[in-house]
């Protein structure tokens, strides 16, 4: 029985950070780049996952506040002089705060809706990091100061690389224990029956700025760990392919589920890489990717964990209906087509 | 004066293909409440497919055009058996993420055959390049032709789905899926051809539109944005809506490149979609809904 | 003795008004059956009442308070709670975490208690437990705890709903049709929880029901609704024989003979 247990999803996240950990003993500098990228897409996954997996608000903005957030830490080292330690901070806040605002909308819009809004405003944003040339440097990017360790005995790619686990484990725990909290519920309440969460006392508009800002901020440190980390930045790195990625990493992992963020993230970041020299390769792989998940296995990659792994304690807020609901649906509607049925339900 | 009625002509003359950009997206909109986030790539296909036959092949403008449109409808089809009907099931918010997925399985396919990034297939012109002159008002032939052939196909649309059966089945599906179904109509399969129309129109527009602009594999994200940007000015529901979303957006594009600055011509369309879905969510001419508790 | 009040309270959407002019108070302890054809606007009174839509004229009072216009998750923090004609259990929750949703506003971890995990935090998630699982062996539903919510039949469903409606001690409870759906033994078990509801917990029910059994049953007053107006109000008995009523389901006795000759 205990054995059982250990094939869970704590064994499993204990397992990935402390190969995490001691990857800097091993690595060479390109492998210890890319574990780097697997932390920082780790802490994105979780913010998005939180916003679009639990909260179920449709979100295509992540990747420009993640630009944000990259943008604002360089562009205050190389405008203002300010050191990372002091950047990295004030440009996570400011690409929360921003996010934030995006709860507006989506007071007023859902589904369809919320999404091209915030499709828009995602490319608006990239169009402001192209023109205005002034201040960011426009279409071809800046080089950034690396981050300076001073005092620590670490050298600047290792110092970096620490720093990005502390934070993915932080944020990680975070995430964890919001999700499984009032708030959490609270989240996943709003997903499943807003008209029903309301009745019940849950503020809309308080839980869904919530749900944006965790997810900014969650953006916007990756973005401020990401620009030191790359030591440059440009508006390449936050585009329509960038958000995408992202999506498909929550899809794949599992909506609603904080290892499952993990999960796609990490498997994801290594499809990247394996797949870095040809983009038209990467973007077929990830839109068939995105394709097979939809039709098999919406859920993500947790379900199968949780069916193969009797240790693997998740809890149920994974989106969408599951198994389970198919008898107690309008069943007696056997042989129609799924578009014959939702017409049916639809009505 | 000369410039004004300059930009406005040629923002009429754009205005036309967002038109028929948006009325493909509505039309599958409209039956189906999805919108097809592979629609631009369509629009690529469409032209990409008339570079390959016109260009690359040799054969005759009509044909290659015909030829070109046919590649899209079929492409519809397949988006349709791959991302909705499956997907379905799940949730509408799955069935956008298997849109996005199709349009980067196209748009890699696109890249794939047809180039790399950076790469810009220029299609050659169809008539001679020399202007026309309307009293004041200079409009190169080749926009004029253009224009009027997306017209017709806007008009050729119009009679579709008002005089053909075809067209009054998609009609009835899309108001009322649940009686079209009791009437015998296999629902299935006119959101397949919904699809596949809504395709074509893309794809005509993406020829139409070759000798006007450089092609690339990209091309199809920039056309959706616009052609969404125009449905949802005009009403994501509404056909007309479309037609009026496109024009306008295509006149306001121009006269804010030749009245602010010629860079700002890009971020219209994103100001227009975020601004419309806050302040009118139904668009211009679009109908209001209620939900039902 | 009112705790809730409706008084002239009309809305309309687009052309049709669905309702008209409409006064009704409803008292402590008291269950009140709201019936009337298909279209008499039962539903949007509730969703008036709860928040959901401003009424466009008319005044609400709950406890003593005008309530109209106010947001729903207010209104409902003051007592009032909801079922709704389409099942709205979290499908994405336990049946345990969907009670313990109930309790909302009866528990106070904000974000940074949550994330930190403080002790007092891990105290009231399992008070919350606790009381939740108290809630659902009231129904006799303490086997379902740890069911996703999606995973109970139609019929169950509702009850959960209804248990899950109690767990926060509201004063009143509106139910929009429970019984739509369930069985005739269940329909009895729904009478008798009612009944339990209302004598045990002193919790106002007002309960819109097409079961006519049922509503005739266990009310204590009736009120009947058509196009949009009340056209009748009082003990089962009365409204059983008001001619108002009757005309409003079955038409005037005169249309009938006129078919037939």
């Amino acid at each position: 029985m205990s054995l059982q247990a250990l094939a869970g999803n704590r064994s499993f996240l204990s397992l990935l950070f402390g190969a995490l950990l001691v990857l800097p003993a091993f690595a060479n500098e390109y492998w210890l780049f890319v574990g780097n990228l697997m932390l920082v897409y780790i802490i994105l996954a979780l913010g998005l996952n939180i916003l679009v997996g639990f909260a179920g608000q449709l979100a295509f903005a992540n990747a420009a506040i993640y630009g944000i957030g990259a943008y604002g830490t360089a562009l205050l080292q190389v405008h203002q002089g300010w050191s990372f330690w002091a950047a990295a901070p004030v440009g996570a806040v400011l690409a929360m705060v921003i996010g934030t605002l995006l709860a507006f909308p989506a007071l007023r819009l859902s589904g369809i809706f919320l999404a091209l809004a915030t499709l828009a405003f995602a490319q608006a944003t990239q169009w402001v990091l192209w023109h205005w040339e002034s201040v960011t440097f426009g279409a071809g990017g800046f080089r950034v100061p690396a981050p300076n360790f001073g005092w620590l005995p670490v050298k600047g790619d290792y110092g970096v690389y620490f720093l990005s686990l502390a934070a993915a484990l932080v944020l990680l725990l975070f995430a964890w224990r919001i999700t499984r909290s009032r708030i959490g519920r609270a989240f996943v309440a709003m997903r499943d029956g807003e008209i029903a969460a309301q009745a019940l006392g849950i503020d809309l508009l308080t839980y869904k700025a919530m749900a944006f800002a965790l997810s900014s901020f969650y953006a916007g440190i990756a973005g401020a760990l990401y620009s030191g980390l790359l030591g440059f930045v440009s508006p390449e790195g936050f585009d329509l392919f960038q958000m995408i990625i992202q999506k498909a990493m929550i899809v794949v992992g599992g909506l609603g589920s904080v290892v499952g963020s993990v999960i796609g993230a990490s498997l994801l970041v290594y499809l990247m890489e394996i797949l870095r020299e040809f983009k038209s390769t990467q973007e077929i792989v990830f839109g068939c990717l995105l394709v097979c998940f939809m039709i098999f296995q919406p859920h993500g990659l947790v379900v199968s964990m949780k069916r193969w792994l009797p240790g693997w304690e998740e809890p149920l807020h994974l989106v969408g209906r599951v198994a389970a609901d198919a008898s107690t649906r309008s069943g007696s509607y056997k042989g129609a087509t799924p578009t014959e049925r939702r017409a049916v339900e639809r009505a | 004066m000369l410039m004004l009625s300059y930009l406005m002509a040629t923002g009429i003359t754009t205005g036309a293909f967002y038109a028929l950009v948006a009325l493909g997206i509505v039309i599958v909109y409209k039956s189906t409440e999805v919108v097809n986030l592979a629609h631009g790539e369509l629009f690529m296909v469409g032209g990409m497919l008339a570079y390959t036959c016109y260009v690359m092949a040799g054969i005759p403008y009509i044909p290659s055009l015909v030829l070109a449109v046919a590649g899209a409808f079929v492409v519809g089809i397949l988006t349709e058996r791959i991302a909705y009907r499956p997907v379905l099931q799940h949730g509408l918010a799955s069935v956008l993420v298997a849109t996005i997925g199709v349009s980067f399985i196209l748009k890699g396919i696109g890249r794939h055959i047809w180039g790399g990034k950076g790469d810009y297939l220029a299609f050659p012109p169809i008539v001679s390049p020399e202007p026309i002159e309307f009293g004041n008002i200079m409009i190169m032939s080749q926009q004029l032709v253009v224009l009027l052939a997306a017209m017709s196909v806007m008009a050729g649309l119009a009679l579709f789905f008002k005089c053909t059966r075809a067209g009054k089945w998609m009609q009835a599906t899309a108001s009322n899926p649940k009686a079209a179904m009791l009437c015998g109509l296999r629902i299935d399969r006119i959101y397949m051809y919904t699809f596949a129309v809504g395709a074509a129109a893309a794809g005509a527009a993406g020829v139409l539109m070759a000798p006007l602009t450089h092609l690339y594999p990209d091309v199809g994200f920039v056309l959706f944005i616009k052609g969404l940007a125009a449905a949802v000015l005009g009403g994501l529901t509404s056909i007309p809506g479309a037609v009026l979303g496109g024009l306008l957006l295509g006149v306001i594009e121009q006269l804010a490149a030749g009245y602010v600055h010629s860079s700002v011509q890009d971020v219209v369309p994103f100001l227009i979609i975020m601004l419309a879905l806050s302040l009118l969510p139904t668009g211009l001419l679009g109908a209001r809904g209620l939900r039902k508790v | 003795m009112s705790i809730l009040s409706v008084d002239g309270v009309s809305i309309a959407f687009g052309g049709v008004r669905a309702l008209d002019n409409v006064t009704a108070s409803f008292g402590a302890g008291e269950i009140v059956g709201i019936i009337g054809p298909n279209g008499a606007g039962k539903t949007t009174l509730l969703n008036v009442i709860c928040g959901l839509n401003r009424p466009d004229s008319g005044d609400i009072r709950f406890a003593d308070r005008p309530i109209g216009g106010m947001k729903p998750n207010r209104i409902a923090g003051m007592g009032l709670a909801r079922t709704f004609q389409r099942s709205q259990l979290f499908a994405g929750m336990s049946v345990l975490e969907n009670m313990m949703t109930g309790l909302h506003l009866r528990s106070r971890a904000n974000l940074f208690a949550a994330a930190l995990c403080t002790g007092r935090m891990r105290e009231e998630e399992s008070e919350l437990a606790a009381r939740a699982r108290e809630a659902l062996d009231y129904v006799g539903f303490a086997g379902f705890a740890d069911r996703p919510g999606n995973a109970l039949s139609f019929g169950q469903r509702r009850i959960v709903e209804i248990a899950r409606t109690l767990i926060s001690d509201p004063k009143i409870v509106l139910l929009d049709e429970p019984a739509v759906g369930l069985s005739l033994n269940r329909v009895a078990e729904l009478d008798q929880l009612l009944r339990r509801i209302r004598d045990e917990k002193g919790v106002t029910l007002v309960m819109i029901e097409h079961v006519i059994r049922l509503v005739m049953g266990v009310s204590d007053r009736v009120v009947v609704l058509n196009c949009g107006q009340k056209i009748a109000e009082g003990r089962p008995e009365e409204i059983r024989k008001d001619p108002a009523v009757i005309e409003a389901y079955l038409g005037k006795l005169i249309d009938a003979g006129r078919a037939a000759s």
